[in-house]
């Protein structure tokens, strides 16, 4: 009796293990090329942790290329990982614009592909799976808690918003610019015509930009950040006029971002950042790695799929229930 | 004064004319755009391009061009940033730090280009290439966080006057005293002009051409760290086309790209700002933000055009008045 269990036992801890292994072996034998365009910012540097992470934990070799900025080379880069014959590609684009050739290069290699947080054009004719989070709801969130706070200044005249635009030919950019937007007119009662900034995605444009727009117009009372990276120079500037100041205070400019990163988050603590949209990079990476292996797995060559991650505000009223939610508060929790 | 007279001094003086009309332009349709302040910030903000276009003037005036100048300011300033934050160096040293790696950059075109012979376009586009992969390499493509005791010397002022305007006026008149005062300022306009023949001459041109190459990388390494101590960080992207907005200031302020022509007080100093006024004004006009870079372009297209005709009129009446000399000496 004690013989036939050792065997049925044996047999079947064999038969996991060789299942296991199996399993392990076909994971192992996948190549996933990661083509990040930069690790910039917080937010990217992030994103890629998160991907890697999520990939790592399912045993895939990965084949990761940077393009530092450079849509060109990130072309390149694809056309390369197909040579290689890769199972899967996931692409953080430059922008909305060019990865519509990279992701029509896949689709004739039969490749499935991803497209990592920053969706194609509208106007794409090829096939991938977009996972994107809704840019328009989530800075709608921010703006929304930032307009509370704005009624509560109870002034005599009109809130003067202004929005710091990213770069135009980014569909984020534009989907943040939107949210913010829709907000504005929804409360038009409230507030005068938004000032928009334009910030190239870039710290040393963003400045000057923002120098100018205070000195012409020094009664803003709202300043949406298109990206918590930005927060700096508007310390600086606002800085330099004396109206760095915590909310409550005399001066405070209510302040508001999106992304969610390290430093939305220790400004948020100390009061100087009324809310920030967060993206939920987690979940994000997860949906892209689980939606491009299904796709492997089905044999699905042009997988065609929106995923959606609607994000949420972080914001001084929910900082303390919520801010393990957010990857900036993590990593700040992290670097203590 | 005639009016053929007057007519010569406003060609000569068209990039000023040029730089009071915007001006007036934007003031017009923004009061606040005529304060001081405003104008104050407007140079502050074009001092960093301001010092890197001095640097590309020098080069320009020999007929040369250094496209590495962006690059230079971000891998000098990544070099300072690191040694601030990981081996906590003073702000000081680490200029100096910054200040050597941009020489050590312009060094290396120097000596590609005198030594090797080989052509300034390619030389300095190849080191843009390779000094950006060093820099990345370095931070692996992270920010540096600089510390806030550079963030206090970018926002400061001393005597009054922003530090980033101070270092941007001491670099001006540094330059334009080498260029219009030394002899190392006569070989270069020499050079530019005609490089065989100042080498008839006994100017030295190899030592002249790489001289240049160093001044122009210990500018855009200034004008790095200058830019840097207002930003607070060194992003990946830092000093990205920078050189091209360096390479219009120059052209902008009158230097030609061919060489032998050009100044940099007031010059290159007038087309730095030039560029940040437009940027500024637009800004402060509230101007579509889908139109701001096509007018900011346009009227960038049109000063350097309006230059163009302006040498031409000037070379006409130069002609004019040397032919009727030669009749009056007949006569």
């Amino acid at each position: 009796m004690i013989k036939k269990f050792l065997t049925i036992g044996l047999c079947s801890a064999a038969f996991a293990f060789g299942a296991h292994t199996a399993a392990q072996a076909q994971d192992k034998d996948l190549s996933i090329c990661f083509a990040y365009q930069t690790l910039e910012t917080e937010f990217w540097v992030a994103g890629h942790a998160a991907m890697t992470q999520s990939l790592d934990e399912k045993g895939i070799k990965v084949i990761e290329v940077n393009a530092n900025e450079d849509a060109n080379r990130q072309f390149e880069q694809i056309k390369d990982c197909i040579t290689q014959g890769v199972d899967g590609i996931i692409i953080i684009p430059q922008d909305g614009e060019s990865v519509i050739k990279m992701i029509g290069e896949a689709n004739k290699a039969g490749i499935p592909v991803a497209v990592f947080n920053r969706p194609p054009n509208p106007d794409n004719p090829n096939d991938a799976i977009v996972v994107v989070a809704d840019n328009v709801s989530i800075a709608e969130a921010a703006v929304e808690h930032l307009t509370k706070k704005a009624r509560e200044l109870n002034l005599d005249r009109k809130v003067q918003p202004l929005i710091m635009v990213g770069a135009l030919a980014d569909t984020n950019a534009i989907g943040r610019r939107e949210g913010f937007n829709n907000v504005i007119k929804a409360n038009s009662d409230l507030y005068a015509e938004p000032i928009e900034v334009p910030t190239e995605w870039d710290a040393s444009v963003a400045l000057a930009n923002l120098e100018s727009a205070l000195q012409a117009n020094p009664d803003v009372d709202v300043i949406f950040t298109s990206s918590d990276f930005l927060f700096p120079q508007i310390r600086a500037v606002l800085s330099q006029q004396g109206r760095w100041q915590p909310s409550g205070q005399e001066g405070h400019v209510i302040l508001g971002g999106l992304d969610g990163d390290v430093t939305a988050c220790k400004l948020i603590r100390d009061g100087y950042v009324d809310a920030t949209g967060v993206q939920d990079l987690f979940f994000e990476a997860d949906s892209t790695v689980e939606a491009l292996l299904k796709a492997i797995e089905e044999g699905d060559k042009t997988p065609k799929q929106q995923i959606d991650d609607k994000g949420f505000a972080l914001t001084q009223d929910n900082e303390a229930e919520r801010h393990q939610d957010m990857w900036g508060c993590v990593l700040a929790d992290k670097q203590g | 004064m005639n009016n053929n007279q007057i007519g010569v001094l406003a060609l000569k003086n068209v990039p000023f004319l040029l730089f009071i009309a915007i001006f007036l332009v934007f003031g017009l349709m923004s009061d606040r755009f005529l304060e001081i302040q405003s104008f104050a910030n407007i140079v502050k903000q074009a001092s960093f391009i301001g010092i890197v276009a001095i640097g590309m003037t020098f080069v320009m005036l020999t007929g040369g061009i250094d496209l590495s100048v962006g690059t230079n300011m971000y891998l000098s300033t990544v070099v300072a940033g690191l040694l601030m934050k990981n081996y906590q160096l003073d702000p000081w040293l680490a200029l100096l730090a910054c200040l050597a790696t941009g020489l050590a950059m312009g060094g290396v075109n120097a000596f590609l280009i005198v030594r090797l012979r080989m052509v300034p376009f390619i030389v300095t586009l190849g080191t843009l290439v390779a000094g950006r992969g060093i820099g990345l390499l370095l931070t692996e493509s992270r920010g540096v966080i600089l510390p806030n005791e550079l963030f206090d010397f970018g926002s400061g002022s001393t005597f009054g006057i922003p530090n980033p305007i101070l270092v941007f006026l001491v670099i001006a008149v540094v330059g334009h005293l080498i260029l219009s005062r030394t002899v190392m300022g006569r070989h270069i306009y020499a050079v530019g002009y005609d490089a065989a023949t100042a080498k008839k001459a006994g100017i030295p041109v190899n030592r002249t051409l790489g001289s240049v190459y160093l001044v122009s990388g210990f500018c855009a390494a200034l004008g790095g760290f200058v830019s840097v101590s207002q930003l607070g960080i060194v992003n990946a992207g830092f000093g990205e086309f920078s050189e091209l907005y360096a390479i219009a200031a120059a052209v902008l302020g009158g230097t030609s790209l061919f060489g032998g022509i050009g100044s940099i007080l007031p010059g290159t100093v007038l087309g730095a700002v030039l560029i940040q006024m437009v940027q500024s004004g637009l800004v402060f006009v509230r101007v579509d933000i889908y139109l701001q870079p096509i007018i900011q372009a346009a009227i960038i297209f049109f000063a350097v055009l309006l230059d163009s005709i302006r040498s031409r009129k000037l070379a006409d009446l130069g002609k004019r008045r040397i032919r009727i000399e030669e009749e009056t000496t007949g006569g």
